[in-house]
């Protein structure tokens, strides 16, 4: 039966000649024995490794080094205004050096290298980066762009030996460290104070990483498979320190780690006992470590932001407490009747009691009572006693503590309503009750009475008496019988966008959407406090403020009603359809254009096509028996062919489920992978053709992106004069090179 | 083995009918005016797709079945005899196909359509629009029974159909019952299926769809066989169904389409010895069958929908102008008149309703943000009537050649100047800030000897009549949208709702976008102010004609772009994983002073039986997997075949009829689960009975090889000992606790029942289902 079908095979057209059938030139040590198997191999590939050696190893890379060097730095100091998002993170930079805290949605270290390059010039952190303004003469701006540009430059080395390690020919590594080179478009951003160029430097570090640990992938628990599996965690750990999309990569990671693992239950020479360490090592190196890693960076930004900023509202009322120069550290510490404080929420949403005269557009369109994170003096609320009772609040009056059980109303002194709930359904969860602002001052009714009840108490033993700061303690309102609770998610425009509040009927005490602590506490009769001993624990604020972060993410929707011009959407990128303006385009002002090298883009995205019907159209013909690859073949497929398609798809696919705001240069990290696919397949199809139409094909490819980014260098260097003189570079009519 | 279940289930029939007789009795608040069984009229007219259906089931001795599951459903139809929960929806469409009357819905129109034939059978012409839920039928007369007896009938096909599905995959008949009575006794089940909603037909056809598939893969071995031919076009009869009913069905599309794939990967397989040009006809058969076909039958049932609906109604305005001018009596074509030059008109912003409005009052110069205005007059707009919304048309060269030409049609993509007459200024933009879009143009007004002189340029517009290229075309009020292109600075005169501050009057705001695509940048001229009697249309205008494509593109991007809107929370709105431990029902219908409710709720054991089966078979599928990669045999060869066949395309099709609820925006609701439920009782049954008896009777399909495992009786030889008595004694108490848990809910399924407080808190298993009574 199996000669049968072998003759059969062999009878039908063979897609692949079988001589030089291998796309890969390996040049890496260890896999020479293999090479030399390969005694059908021709000369050719030979002389390519004896190039490798020579120019493969350090003359290429070097010379593709200082050419991408040169392009991200050439003038780089020329537009001496704050571009782009330079705005956020030169500012955020300037917190770092400052100390103050604040809160941003990306994870710090990206954030804390550009402030690290602030360092180092010795910037002070009092420029306020706002958008287009001009750099103050004493500032050394020039060494904070240089430092980004450094970053990208040393892309190119790592996409060229990761191309090696996988096995693609010099040819392919060149070609691919060629595009990542002379995109326009990475080398537009890479030249400001920006996130990108160091994503971009840690995503291919992590790929980088993974192809060295995959050469080693022979030899477990070598040495070396060690160091390259703990340096693949370590890059995951930091490229999802600079930006969440690193989760895309560490996916990657993740799947080539399964499908490995999967191979080697397969594998009867390891042992339950060798496998189950497989599994252990992968645990430690490729999860444990880049978490910690990714804390670690957090237990960095909490040392170094020690003083109060514009962040604290975010955070925990007790971390805020610990901020040096917050106001809450004098707080007096027992609530009165006739006490003006903010109340805030102790979900993950963290938001602060809010209201404004603004009203509700459905319901009882009363006045809107929200949540709201950023200080504001919309937030104060004032106990009060029940309609009718009136106490003094004079110096000598008697102070009536707030107590377990104590019945009050909240007045919003700026509007002089009172909080209340009634049987309307909240606007967002109808299945509770919506909380408004109602009355005005002592004109109410009942519904605007609460019962205090008090869950915990972080600092007294003795929990019977509301605290600033320290108490946890719920809103009851005993005619609606519900529980005033924050929501977690925010109100449309009309709200703007800050978050639901409401009252529910249906809860019990453990429901942490009920729990409310007393931030700020302003009372004129009652002593300073002076700051206690609160319970510190970093991984509650480490925990807090990741969710903060996550939230402030998905709340990035786009507004469908704001036509902006820089937004994109995620099926343009590919085919460069979509070009973004990185500062104001007056005739006077030098403008960057972030548009990629079409030539390029293109040809990746061509590829990616290409490569897709490639795969198809294999596995077709393989279960027809119609492809004759041997194992080396296959393996170059899998790797060198699959995975960086993989990193391609996983970097770009989601954006069409994320629901934020999308600019072009979150393709970035996929183009990257677009032209190792592009490399692998020029490699596929090169290798039959002989020799020398091979190296010409290579030739003219370097040829015409080269002088396709010399064409668009101006979007690059910046482009001097009135846009109207570049025409020229309009080819499509969707990039907005000029008006 | 037949007449067991015959005698099984007819005595349970006898059983829970005594039982429920009793329950029923003391209760039943007026006599029913029909006997509970009306299917009288509607089951001889039911749909050709089904003709298979009824010679089936009397064939495969379940019978007895089919009728006690008959009498589950129609059971106490007439009751309540009032409006309950979407019947206000689809009891709604009915009637309006019934008067002819255009409508918008998000579901695709066949099951509507059934709906209303059966309705228009029992003699119903439409009159009432089911307004609110509670209102009362006989004050309406509406023949509510015979048209809920259609859905009941539907609902009832579906337990002998999933038995039959069970039997035909070569189950045991312990595991054939389980999986039917898991969904006969699902109180859910009985609640969709006994009112006026497309739930029913929507599992109807999916799991026909399933029935007519398995048919059709055990026949794989005499393939282009008559019979091989019919359940195939059946199969895609019976998605196309699916899909036209609700757009749930491209679940079941993507379940058998995986399944058909792998089918096709096998015939692809060089050891299966197919030559290329034999495979193409198999792939051929298979696309012109399950693809081709349903999509063209899916677009006939939208023929139907734009057929019997030719009459202007309340789904116009979800329209393009376009589509409403096709319609009967739509005032556009009534009431549309060509607009020439010199003109005072209305113009109204597509999609606000408010009129481009200007009045003496300036913009502010600092705005309360600082940024700074040009203090130009306001140019807003307003929803109301009012003198200040007139605007002149006037050519673009007005002032340097004021001749009036009477009766000079305005065409598309003419230039031109509007002449706000209440002020006596022309409209004009320029390179302001709007008042709250930095990105926006300013629009204001200038006097008209600027607008002759120095400011010409900033007062000339292009009229761009929506989806039109044609210049020569004229301009028409009421019947055809435009975009106010401004020529100087390239913006579109938008507007959104968000209103102005105090200084604006509250009026919204109006300004110019950048993006001259898209967005909110369409408007409309209204009225004609004392428009001439001569122009005045008289006669009456024949509605225009648009190809069916056209319309059906239009429709179903509609369709789709609104279904993506449906976000808001919803009172009785869940979340997937709520169905899956089924966290919360939906109250359908309450009678507080009465104590009686319908509140839709599953079976909570079967439910949570489905839930726990599902988890287990994902950890046993998985640790097959794992084992197997690692060459340690768990299961038989040909009991792995058939998990991976049978249980696991069971499975399967939970999944996709699961899963991709998680990754949807918009309001999700507790009988979104129902088909995955039945899925999921499928597999119950097949699972039980892999892990009762380890073993299955094969080959199961005709002419299949006989596999080398298996013993002289036809079964995989990993069979345990007693194991089918181990399944009988398993099944039989499932079915049992099953039917019991269900009468115990009954009262909830079919709203009949008064039931005192403390009965009604027995029945709160979970504190998140929230009943309605009287305390």
């Amino acid at each position: 039966m199996s000669v049968g079908k072998k003759e059969n095979s062999g009878k039908l057209r063979q897609r692949f000649p079988s001589k030089n059938h291998s796309p890969e030139i390996s040049a890496v040590a260890n896999e020479k024995e293999d090479l030399k198997k390969q005694d059908d191999n021709t000369s050719s590939v030979k002389s390519d490794s004896k190039y490798c050696n020579l120019f493969g190893y350090v003359l290429v890379p070097l010379l593709l080094t200082v050419i991408a060097g040169f392009v991200r730095t050439w003038h780089i100091a020329d537009s001496p205004i704050v571009v782009w998002d330079e705005a956020h993170f030169g500012k955020f930079a300037s917190y770092y050096l400052k100390h103050e805290f604040y809160f941003d949605v990306h994870p710090p270290l990206g954030k804390m290298l550009n402030a690290v390059a602030g360092k180092l010039v010795g910037y002070d952190g009092h420029f306020g980066f706002d958008s287009g303004a001009t750099y103050p003469e004493n500032m050394n701006y020039k060494f904070m762009r240089l430092w980004n540009a450094v970053f990208g430059t040393f892309c190119i080395p790592l996409a060229y030996y990761s191309a090696i390690n996988f096995g693609y020919s010099f040819w392919s590594a060149s070609l691919i460290g060629l595009m990542i080179a002379l995109d326009n478009h990475l080398a537009t951003i890479s030249r400001f104070i920006l996130l990108d160029s160091m994503l971009l430097f840690f995503i291919l570090s992590t790929f980088f990483a993974l192809s060295r640990f995959h050469v080693y992938r022979k030899q477990p628990f070598s040495f070396y498979w060690f160091k390259w599996l703990a340096l693949t965690g370590i890059c995951v750990g930091c490229v999802c320190s600079v930006k969440l999309v690193g989760l895309f990569i560490t996916a990657v990671v993740g799947i080539y780690t399964v499908d490995e693992l999967f191979r080697l239950l397969n594998n009867k020479k390891v042992t339950w006992t060798a496998y189950a360490g497989h599994w252990l090592t992968r645990i430690i190196f490729l999860i444990i470590l880049p978490f910690l890693i990714y804390a670690l960076t957090f237990w960095i930004q909490f040392l170094v932001l020690s003083k109060s900023g514009p962040g604290d509202a975010q955070m925990p009322s007790l971390f805020q407490a610990r901020l040096e120069g917050s106001p809450l550290t004098k707080n007096p510490v027992d609530l009165m009747y006739g006490s003006k404080f903010t109340l805030k929420s102790r979900n993950p949403a963290g938001a602060l009691l809010h209201s404004h005269i603004q009203t509700f557009p459905g319901g009882s369109k009363q006045q809107q009572v929200t949540g709201y994170h950023h200080k504001d003096g919309n937030n104060e609320w004032v106990f009060l006693p029940e309609h009718g009772v009136n106490y003094n609040f004079e110096e000598n009056d008697p102070k009536i503590p707030i107590k377990e059980g104590s019945l009050v109303r909240l007045v919003h002194p700026f509007t002089n309503r009172n909080l209340h709930t009634h049987q309307i359904p909240a606007p967002l969860n109808k299945r509770m009750y919506e909380v408004s602002g109602y009355g005005l001052g002592d004109i109410g009714d009942e519904k605007d009475y609460w019962v205090v009840k008090i869950v915990s108490d972080a600092a007294h033993k003795d929990a019977s008496s509301v605290r600033s700061l320290s108490t946890v303690f719920q809103l009851y309102n005993p005619i609606m019988e519900c529980y005033l609770s924050s929501s977690t998610s925010s109100l449309p425009a009309w709200g703007f966008g800050q978050i639901e509040m409401y009252c529910d009927p249906n809860t019990d005490a453990k429901d942490i959407d009920t729990h409310w602590n007393v931030e700020e506490h302003i009372n004129p009769r009652l002593p300073e406090g002076s700051l206690k001993d609160y319970p510190n624990s970093f991984w509650n604020d480490f925990l807090h403020l990741n969710r903060a972060m996550l939230r402030a993410n998905n709340g990035l929707v786009p507004d469908e009603d704001k036509l902006d011009a820089l937004r994109s959407s995620a099926y343009q990128w590919p085919f460069l359809l979509a070009t973004l303006r990185m500062c104001g385009w007056g005739d006077e002002q030098i403008k960057y254009l972030l548009i990629g090298n079409p030539i390029a883009y293109w040809f990746a995205t061509a590829s990616l096509f290409g490569f897709a019907l490639f795969i198809v159209g294999s596995i077709l013909g393989w279960r027809r028996h119609a492809l004759r690859w041997n194992e080396k073949t296959f393996d170059a497929v899998h790797f060198a062919g699959f995975y960086p398609f993989l990193g391609w798809f996983m970097n770009y696919l989601p954006f069409y489920i994320m629901g934020r705001v999308l600019y072009v240069h979150h393709y970035e990290p996929s183009y990257a992978f677009s032209t190792f696919t592009a490399g692998f397949m020029v490699d596929w199809f090169a290798q039959k053709l002989p020799r020398v139409a091979r190296i010409t094909v290579y030739l003219m490819l370097y040829v015409i992106i080269t002088a396709v980014f010399i064409y668009f260098k101006d979007v690059t260097f910046g482009m001097h004069g009135p846009s109207s003189n570049f025409h020229h570079l309009r080819w499509l009519k969707s990039w907005n090179v000029h008006d | 083995m037949k007449p067991t279940v015959t005698d099984k289930s007819g005595k349970k029939n006898q059983k829970s009918s005594k039982q429920k007789g009793s329950a029923s009795r003391p209760s039943s608040p007026s006599p029913s005016p029909s006997s509970p069984s009306p299917s009288s009229s509607p089951t001889p007219k039911k749909a050709a797709e089904s003709s298979s259906i009824p010679h089936v089931v009397s064939s495969s001795g379940s019978g007895p079945g089919s009728f006690f599951n008959k009498k589950l459903q129609f059971w106490k139809l007439h009751i309540p005899n009032e409006v309950v929960f979407d019947e206000v929806h689809f009891g709604k469409f009915a009637s309006y196909y019934l008067q002819g009357k255009y409508f918008f819905d998000l579901h695709p129109p066949f099951a509507k359509l059934a709906l209303a034939f059966v309705a228009w059978c029992a003699g119903y012409d439409g009159h009432y629009l089911f307004d609110n839920i509670g209102d009362r039928y006989k004050d309406h007369g509406v023949p509510y029974v015979s048209i809920r007896s259609w859905p009941a009938l539907l609902s009832s096909f579906v337990p002998p159909l999933v038995f039959l599905i069970m039997k035909e995959s070569g189950y045991e008949l312990p595991a054939c019952l389980v999986s039917a009575c898991l969904v006969l006794f699902d109180n859910a089940h009985v609640t969709e299926g006994r009112l006026i909603l497309l739930d029913a037909t929507l599992i109807f056809s999916m799991v026909a769809a399933v029935y007519c598939y398995v048919r059709f893969f055990k026949l794989r071995h005499s393939p282009f066989s008559r019979a091989w031919w019919s359940w195939l076009f059946l199969t895609g009869i019976c998605l196309s169904c699916t899909i036209s009913t609700k757009y749930v069905g491209t679940f079941t599309f993507l379940s058998i389409g995986l399944s058909v794939c792998l089918e096709l990967w096998y015939l692809w397989d060089i050891k299966t010895g197919l030559p290329i040009k034999q495979f193409a006809s198999h792939f051929l058969a298979r696309f012109f069958c399950l693809i081709v076909f349903p999509f063209a039958l899916y677009l006939f049932w939208f023929f139907l929908h734009f057929k019997f609906l030719p009459t202007s109604g309340p789904g116009d305005s979800f329209m393009s102008l376009q589509f409403q001018e096709t319609l009967d009596e739509n005032p556009i074509t009534a009431n549309a008149t060509g607009l020439n030059y010199y003109d005072i008109v209305t113009i109204k912003h597509m999609g606000t309703n408010s009129f481009l409005h200007s009045h003496p009052d300036k913009y502010p110069i600092p705005y309360d943000d600082g940024r700074i205005s040009s203090g130009g007059q306001q140019v807003t707009g307003y929803p109301f009537e009012d003198d200040n919304n007139y605007w002149m048309v006037l050519p673009h060269n007005h002032y340097a050649d004021p001749k009036y030409k009477p009766n000079m049609p305005v065409r598309n993509t003419d230039y031109i100047k509007l002449h706000h007459v209440g002020t006596n200024t022309d409209l004009m933009t320029h390179d302001v800030a709007s008042p709250y879009h930095p990105t926006n143009e300013e629009f204001t007004t200038t006097s008209v000897d600027e607008s002759a002189g120095a400011k010409h340029d900033f007062t000339v517009f292009q009229i761009m009549i929506n989806d039109e290229t044609a210049p020569d075309r004229k301009v028409f009020t009421k019947s055809m949208s435009f975009k106010l292109i401004h020529k100087l600075t390239n913006v579109a005169m938008w507007s959104d709702p968000k209103p102005l501050p105090d200084w604006g009057f509250k009026q919204q705001e109006i300004n110019g976008a950048k993006n001259i695509q898209t967005g909110a940048i369409l408007w409309m001229f209204d009225d004609i102010i004392g428009l001439p009697e001569e122009r005045v249309n008289k006669e009456k205008r024949v509605p225009k004609k648009l190809s069916f494509f056209k319309k059906y593109l239009e429709l179903q991007l509609v369709m789709f772009r609104q279904n993506n809107l449906l976000t808001e929370s919803h009172p009785y709105s869940s979340t997937p994983l709520d169905w899956f431990t089924l966290h919360h029902g939906i109250a359908f219908w309450a009678k507080n002073e009465e104590n009686k409710q319908i509140y839709l709720l599953g079976n909570p054991i079967g439910w949570w039986l489905i839930g726990g089966i599902v988890i287990t078979t994902t950890v046993v599928a998985s640790a097959e997997i794992l084992l197997h990669q690692r060459g340690i045999v768990t299961l038989l060869p040909s009991v792995r075949n058939h998990f991976y066949r049978s249980i696991m395309f069971f499975y399967a099709t939970y999944m996709f009829h699961y899963l991709p609820f998680f990754l949807m925006g918009r309001q999700l609701f507790l009988h979104h689960y129902l088909p995955a439920q039945v899925a999921g009782a499928m597999l119950c049954g097949a699972f039980i009975q892999l892990a009762c008896m380890k073993s299955f009777h094969l080959p199961v399909s005709p002419g299949a090889k006989q596999p080398n495992d298996v013993d002289s009786h036809g079964y995989a030889k990993s069979l345990r000992r007693n194991g089918y008595i181990i399944q009988v004694l398993t099944s039989l108490g499932l079915i049992s606790v099953l039917s019991y848990c269900f009468v115990f809910f009954a009262p909830m399924t079919y709203g009949n029942a008064s039931l005192s407080v403390p009965e009604w808190l027995r029945r709160k298993w979970l504190d998140s289902w929230i009943f309605q009574y009287q305390k």
